[in-house]
């Protein structure tokens, strides 16, 4: 095909175009503040001459003067050292713990497999500060556990949340399916006839399973161990709940800089080391994962023999109850919470009322409004954009457009959100502080998820299909709209749905963008949380959970009805 | 209806030349075939006719109509697809009735074609008009699948799919009707009825229709003429008969059917009987044929050789006499295929099979004889 200039070319600069102004810039602009410390105007320079000349002289005085001060400043570099052993405690903790799980799903018949696999499935519904909001409620001064501690004989509280253990513990809890499912897969990939030759050859079960069975899950657990490290560390609604005061973090150290103190070069300095380390970490999962992947060698489906043998089957079954007990318990927590009258220290509440959500629902169903028309702002954006990315991408094998669509996955959302603050609070696109500016957020962080979904629908269209259309005399617009859009349709539903959920879910760029009149639920809930009103924000959070357990549920239905 | 002429077509995708001067005059309601191995550039041809290439230089005129600046949906080509690329969200009845909505929606005013969209969308917004139906069932009926005309395409055949492509292309009433690779998603068995119903539709809407395949018997036995192509370029066209019995270069003799390929050298030309004697690597042989080159191929078709016990006497006039040793003997039903060793040659031989007569077993010497007129040169 010659290229010819057409609507689409004009569609595909505009993509360009949005990515460029509203990800490449902010990310460049926060890499040079990080040296100028000081603002910097990329796009006012393309517009204002006087601004151009000023961003010149500023960015002649570079150095590294900046960067030098990370080291005499110890508060920095205490914070990423903090950041970092979190993420390694907590990937070292999930991956133990989430070991034999995995392989009791994964190679044996243990007893209540499909409700232990269902159950697993709830943390990942949860936003993190309401899990970490219902560890206060759990393990707190006033808390539940605390109570039975006290009664058995303890003294103080078993645990206190907000430490570092607290907030280990709640990333463990609430992050490991992250890791579980990627595991589950990698002792998918032993086949029974490699056991089988192991045994064969003289092994016992044991030896087989040390030296085999194993080492072949090994890169898989590598590449689920890192993704929890990314995970734990751009993780901020944790430790934006529990992180005491003389606990350094990153995402917390970032957050005082910007919305505390407008410290635009260190909070510049602290993102820039923030997406170095994901972004590396990632880079780490990704050639991992495409180096050494046993498990696409052979395209026969694999065949697994089933442990049987009723003492390790029982004891994974209770081991694993155990483990899914714990976000279980927290959920139910909140719920009671936004039930109770008053809930002190003791096992259950005094009373039980529904004037909390009669609260939410007179005072503040403004931010349940505000959730929804976000999300639907950012779904209808992300659409829009994602089935056009997909189709050059797999279409037109635009590489650049891929790799550009996938920049989003490594930055963490706080940095993002300093990012696009420290672009857009100056004139000509003085956007910080608009809904407009909130929804773009959301859809670039959310967009790679939803360009996978697309995508993948788009390449189960053959070309030839699309080729068909034309030759029966169709244009490209029309059988766009009579051939391709119906058979991309359940790809994008299902695209939508988890769109709309991570944006109900959202914090990061929640609380560090939303302007007063456009907070949204999760916004609510942390400021209620800050103002230690606890009965309205379980309530709010109990409607959040329950609107994405709905929409989930929506997603599962269409999920099935594609596959039929 | 229409002609199609190629003229000096090339196509180059980045370095890589995909066509060379590609020249092809196909009549009117000619059935025409493009054959030749993987990668010959068939199917870049026909994509290029059907508007979904654009040759790098050249022209393509359908119906005496140059198409360089006419786009693929407006050239009136009826493709089938290799899958058949049939849209799997519809049935079979919309399927089919395709072109026909889009020539509706094209011909509207922009409130009406809202409303065709509707009703192309979702069954319920909208009912497909009388004379659309009437076409659609007419060309159902017409490939025998009227009554499946609600079915989802997945719940067809592969013989059925294959003939919901056909009517589908067919119902457009294309100036040209492109067919690429249908056949070879299907068994045995079915391609040969399938082969039948394709050229009997041919023949009785009298369609100019554009075969790709790479199958020389679905192109020897369908087509009216054959182009065969290899590396891009167009190495012979003729009729089925032509190309078999005049094949203009190895590459052909041994592409349509299969070929004794001989390297020989001319001894002798006797211009009163015509006959040549050729020196091959340990024997001789007499052709009827005569050729200028010195160096050059003999072509021997297997089947045009006859084994005979090594005791025979041969007296006929005009025929070839050689010595060779069995060397693996394959029993294929109908016919008895041999490899057999001649001075340092191996040739392959078929000869009829009827019971009773017996296989000359592995080992055993036996006598050659093939006529002079059977020894083709190139």
């Amino acid at each position: 095909m010659k290229a010819r200039f057409n609507g689409l070319s004009a569609v595909k600069i505009f993509i360009y175009a949005f990515f460029g102004i509203f990800l490449i810039i902010p990310l460049v602009s926060v890499f040079l503040i990080s040296f100028t410390n000081e603002p910097v105007n990329i796009i006012g320079s393309f517009t204002d001459p006087a601004i151009f000349s000023t961003t010149i002289d500023k960015l002649k005085a570079i150095n590294l003067e900046n960067y030098r001060k990370i080291f005499s400043n110890a508060g920095y570099l205490v914070s990423l050292k903090n950041s970092l052993s979190l993420a390694l405690v907590v990937m070292v903790l999930v991956i133990l713990m989430c070991i034999p799980l995995a392989y009791g799903i994964a190679r044996t018949n243990m007893p209540f497999k499909k409700t232990i696999s269902a159950l697993c499935t709830i943390p990942l519904i949860i936003p993190t500060f309401i899990s970490a909001y219902a560890f206060i409620i759990m393990f707190g001064r006033a808390g539940w556990v605390t109570y039975f501690y006290e009664l058995l004989g303890g003294e103080g509280m078993l645990i206190d949340p907000y430490s570092k253990t607290g907030i280990i513990l709640v990333q463990v809890f609430f992050f490991f399916p992250y890791a579980l499912w990627p595991l589950v897969a990698a002792f998918k990939i032993s086949d029974v006839t490699l056991e089988e030759a192991s045994l064969n050859l003289g092994a016992k079960n044991w030896f087989t399973f040390i030296f085999v069975t194993f080492p072949l899950a090994i890169p898989g657990i590598i590449s689920s161990a890192l993704l929890i490290f990314t995970v734990s560390f751009s993780d901020f609604g944790t430790p934006i709940v529990l992180a005491p005061k003389d606990l350094n973090l990153m995402v917390v150290e970032a957050y005082r800089e910007i919305s505390g103190f407008f410290n635009w070069g260190g909070a510049a300095i602290l993102t820039v080391i923030m997406i170095i380390v994901a972004a590396l970490f990632f880079w780490l999962q990704h050639i991992l994962t495409k180096g050494k992947n046993y498990g696409s060698v052979s395209g026969k489906p694999k065949q697994q023999k089933m442990v049987t043998n009723k003492v390790v089957t029982r004891s994974l079954s209770v081991y694993s109850f155990i483990i899914v007990l714990v976000p279980l318990l927290a959920m139910l927590s909140v719920l009671l919470q936004s039930v109770a009258t008053t809930w002190g220290k003791d096992l259950l509440p005094s009373g039980y009322t529904l004037k909390h959500y009669q609260t939410i629902f007179s005072t503040s169903l403004g931010n349940i409004q505000n959730s929804i028309v976000l999300a639907i702002g950012a779904l209808v954006l992300s659409v829009v954009i994602a089935t056009f990315v997909s189709y050059f991408v797999v279409r037109q094998n635009s590489a650049k457009m891929d790799f550009m669509t996938s920049i989003p996955l490594v930055v963490p959302g706080i940095a993002f959100g300093i990012a696009l603050i420290q672009t857009f609070n100056v004139a000509p696109l003085q956007l910080t502080g608009t809904a407009i500016l909130l929804i773009i957020a959301y859809t670039i962080r959310r967009l790679p998820y939803m360009v996978r979904s697309t995508m993948g629908a788009m390449r189960a269209i053959k070309q030839d299909i699309e080729e068909a259309a034309i030759n029966l005399g169709a244009t490209p617009l029309t059988a766009a709209i009579t051939v391709i859009g119906p058979l991309l349709l359940p790809g994008i539903a299902a695209g939508s749905v988890l769109v709309f959920i991570t944006v109900l879910k959202e914090t990061s760029i929640s609380i560090l963008l939303a302007p007063p009149e456009w907070a949204p639920m999760s916004l609510a809930i942390f400021q209620n949380i800050l103002r230690a009103e606890y009965y309205s924000a379980a309530a709010m959070s109990v409607i959040l959970v329950a609107l994405v357990l709905v929409l989930q549920g929506l997603a599962n239905y269409i999920g099935k009805k594609q596959r039929l | 209806m229409g002609s199609v002429i190629i003229e000096n077509m090339t196509k180059q995708f980045g370095d890589f030349t995909a066509l060379h001067d590609i020249n092809l005059e196909i009549q009117e309601g000619e059935f025409f075939a493009l054959l030749g191995p993987s990668g010959c550039g068939k199917t870049t041809t026909m994509r290029c006719i059907a508007g979904f290439e654009h040759p790098t230089s050249g022209k393509i005129k359908i119906g005496e109509k140059e198409v360089e600046k006419i786009p693929a949906n407006r050239r009136n080509c009826g493709m089938v697809f290799q899958s058949y690329a049939l849209f799997p969200h519809m049935n079979v009845f919309d399927n089919v009735a395709y072109s026909l909505n889009i020539k509706q929606l094209n011909a509207s005013n922009p409130v009406k074609q809202l409303g065709i969209y509707a009703r192309l969308l979702s069954k319920r917004l909208g009912r497909t008009p009388k004379d659309i139906q009437e076409k659609v069932m007419k060309i159902l009926k017409y490939v025998e699948l009227e009554q499946h005309a609600m079915r989802l395409t997945s719940e067809l055949s592969g013989g059925q799919q294959q003939r919901v492509a056909l009517a589908r292309a067919l119902v457009m009433e294309p100036a040209v009707l492109l067919m690429d690779e249908p056949l070879s998603n299907l068994d045995q068995k079915l391609r040969h009825s399938m082969r039948n119903t394709i050229r009997t539709i041919q023949q009785d809407l009298g369609i100019t229709t554009i075969f790709v395949t790479h199958d020389q018997e679905e192109a020897m036995s369908m087509a009216d003429r054959v182009a065969v192509m290899d590396k891009g370029k167009i190495v012979q066209i003729g009729t089925p008969t032509e190309l078999y019995s005049n094949p203009l270069t190895p590459f052909i003799a041994d592409f349509v059917g299969t070929s004794n390929i001989l390297d020989i050298e001319v001894v002798d030309r006797k211009e009163s009987n015509g006959t040549t004697t050729l020196k091959g690597d340990s024997f001789l042989l007499q052709s009827a044929n005569t050729i200028e080159k010195k160096q050059a191929k003999a072509i021997i078709r297997p089947e045009h050789i006859q084994v005979l016990p090594y005791d025979t006497e041969v007296n006929k006039e005009e025929v070839n006499v050689l010595e060779g040793i069995v060397l693996m003997s394959t029993y294929l039903g109908p016919t008895v295929r041999y490899d057999m060793r001649v001075g340092n040659q191996e040739i392959i031989v078929d000869t009829t099979y009827s019971s009773g007569t017996s296989i000359f077993e592995e080992g055993r010497k036996v006598k050659l004889s093939i006529e002079y007129g059977r020894v083709l040169l190139i």
